[in-house]
């Protein structure tokens, strides 16, 4: 497979002299397109640090991150923020939904932004992806007028509606009941599948990070681990060191 | 772009009171800007006309007082030639002085002008300010003022008696009693055909005492005199400006007191969309801090306060276009001798400014959007 996102030496201090904290230390990995990979931590581990930088919304102090060949730190902020938009998607712990907009609005905002037109084809696209999460007849409703689970998945849905490279996603079903995070999961899963998306999910929950392919665990701001999921053709689970 | 203008759209929907107010806001300040422009523009021009509409705007004179004008073919031609002066608005007269003594030993000096009525009237539009009888000046007509003719029981019909000078008597018939707008005039002003004057000074059919004239713009007569003095020889040009100082300055005073009025009420309504805005930056910094994540450009998102700029802008200044207008028709109501007139062209300018400044008041909310940073939104949660 190709590479994605070559993540090295990324360091991330916040604050100055002895106030400085070292947030990431040292991070290097390779990613490769079509990747469904897990990222979990303890909370304050710098984990939800290396998302935003992976992310292009923040900068590291030292370090690089090179998307498809290109070294980011050399890219002007409007390139970055059509990166931000042809190559990545987010979901982020809240959902961030524009309050001013209808759903079907919302989830095609980056679809907006990159100053593509919404035709019949991508009307009918969102009605199927927010049918799959659950949101049926919901696109016309205001995004106010939803609850915090729903919030969650049209979040989710505008990640998804560009078909980015790569999905981030900060504790994507951290406000969703069992039943919907496995909607939500399988969803992530089939789109993987489907479109050879890359996704990297940041979770607390073993069991979610169990059933990625691929699991980097950050521990105090260094990248303790990085582990790849193997499945045999019976679905039997083996877990191998990748490094 | 039109993402930009609909997402402003939305954020002004989103807060209808705040749109609502600034809204009234700006469109008070416009309106109060036409009504107070318009005010002072109709006033200075109602005082003008008082001053000169029914005078000359520019007057030449034998250098020599008491000596004629002579109006041949050359005068003719330069004040044809002269493209400011009101088409057709030249009158030559003649002017001489009268004394009026009624049967109870009362008199009156009056001062008299001859000269053709059709003339006359392309100055001073007597035909036009008749109170009684005709407007007519054949050669043993007078036309007098309402304050002599009442002072004196006058009618038209009545036949008064003048020592004109040289002590000449004179009788002559009031054909019509003229109303000029001035008590002074209508007591001292009168008007007689061409021919007795000119037979009293025993000057020649093409001698007067002088070649008034009228402009289309009052104000260009500095330049006008100037001009006609670069063709003519031997002639003494006044123009109204010069014989009016004292006005003028008091117009000069009373328009920068105006603009000084309208400044300061432009500055208000900036500040007033300028802080709405800068309200609604902050409001709005989750948004916009999406959007960019989204991948919305800075200056992308900059410009969605410039949209809601202009929204605001638009939407105030035509609301104050009406408001305006309201207010200049109410005018119309309250008991002045003078009523206001719209200018289009101001209006259109006081719209126009009052939506440049709203532009120019995005420019804080505008930067400051551009320079933040979506991460201090999804870090602050």
């Amino acid at each position: 497979m190709a590479s994605l996102l070559s993540v090295s030496t990324l360091e991330k201090v916040y604050g100055t002299g002895s106030a400085a904290t070292r947030a990431l230390k040292e991070v290097s990995f390779e990613f490769e397109e079509g990747e469904f990979a897990s990222i979990i931590g303890q909370s304050g581990s710098g984990k939800s640090t290396l998302l935003n930088l992976l992310g292009l919304l923040d900068t590291p102090t030292s370090g690089s991150i090179t998307y498809r060949g290109r070294e980011t730190a050399a890219l002007k902020s409007p390139e970055l923020a059509m990166m931000r938009n042809e190559l990545i998607g987010f979901v982020f712990q809240f959902h961030y939904l524009l309050p001013e907009f209808t759903v079907f609005e919302n989830v095609t905002m980056p679809v907006a932004i990159a100053g593509n037109k919404i035709d019949r084809e991508m009307r009918s696209r969102v009605e199927e992806m927010l049918g799959l999460l659950g949101l049926d007849g919901l696109g016309h409703k205001n995004a106010n007028a939803l609850s915090g689970g729903q919030k969650q998945r049209v979040a989710i849905a505008r990640a998804l509606i560009n078909e980015p490279r790569l999905i981030l996603a900060d504790e994507p079903t951290g406000n969703l009941d069992t039943t919907n995070s496995e909607a939500v999961y399988d969803l992530f899963r089939r789109v993987n599948r489907e479109t050879g998306t890359s996704f990297m999910i940041v979770t607390h929950d073993r069991n979610v990070a169990q059933r990625t392919d691929r699991v980097l665990e950050v521990l105090d701001g260094e990248l303790v681990q990085d582990v790849r999921n193997s499945y045999s053709t019976q679905g039997e689970r083996t877990t191998a060191v990748a490094k | 772009m039109m993402l930009q203008l609909r997402i402003a759209g939305r954020f002004l929907l989103s807060s209808r009171a705040q749109t609502s107010l600034i809204i009234a806001g700006i469109a008070v300040g416009i309106a109060v800007q036409i009504f107070v422009g318009s005010l002072i523009t109709s006033l200075q021009a109602d005082l003008v006309d008082q001053t000169i509409g029914s005078a000359s705007q520019i007057t030449l004179t034998a250098e020599e007082d008491g000596e004629p004008i002579i109006f041949d073919a050359e005068t003719r031609d330069a004040i044809a030639a002269e493209g400011r002066l009101a088409p057709g608005a030249v009158a030559a007269v003649r002017l001489t002085s009268a004394l009026y003594t009624d049967d109870g030993g009362g008199s009156a000096p009056l001062s008299i002008t001859g000269g053709l009525l059709r003339e006359i009237d392309t100055i001073t539009d007597l035909s036009g300010r008749i109170t009684e009888g005709d407007s007519s000046l054949e050669d043993d007509e007078i036309m007098v003022g309402t304050v002599f003719a009442e002072e004196y029981s006058l009618s038209p019909g009545d036949e008064i008696e003048l020592a004109l000078p040289g002590n000449v008597l004179e009788t002559l018939r009031i054909s019509g009693i003229f109303d000029l707008g001035s008590a002074i005039a209508n007591e001292r002003q009168a008007f007689i055909g061409s021919e007795l004057p000119r037979e009293l000074l025993s000057w020649r059919s093409d001698e007067y005492s002088a070649i008034q004239m009228k402009l289309t713009e009052p104000f260009d007569s500095v330049e006008t005199a100037e001009s006609l003095g670069n063709t003519l020889e031997g002639v003494t040009i006044t123009e109204w400006q010069g014989q009016n100082a004292d006005l003028l300055t008091a117009l000069t005073s009373q328009a920068s007191s105006s603009y000084l009025i309208q400044a300061f009420v432009l500055i208000a309504v900036a500040l007033g969309i300028a802080s709405t805005l800068a309200i609604s930056a902050v409001q709005k910094t989750r948004q916009i801090g999406i959007l960019k994540a989204m991948g919305m450009s800075d200056r992308a998102s900059g410009r969605i306060f410039l949209w809601q700029a202009a929204i605001l802008g638009v939407g105030g200044s035509l609301s104050g276009l009406g408001l305006g207008w309201l207010l200049i028709w109410s005018f119309g109501f309250v008991p002045v001798p003078f009523s206001i007139r719209i200018e289009p062209t101001f209006a259109a300018i006081s719209a126009s400014i009052g939506i440049i400044v709203a532009l120019v008041s995005s420019i804080i909310p505008t930067r400051s959007t551009s320079r933040l940073d979506p991460i201090e939104v999804i870090q602050g949660g």
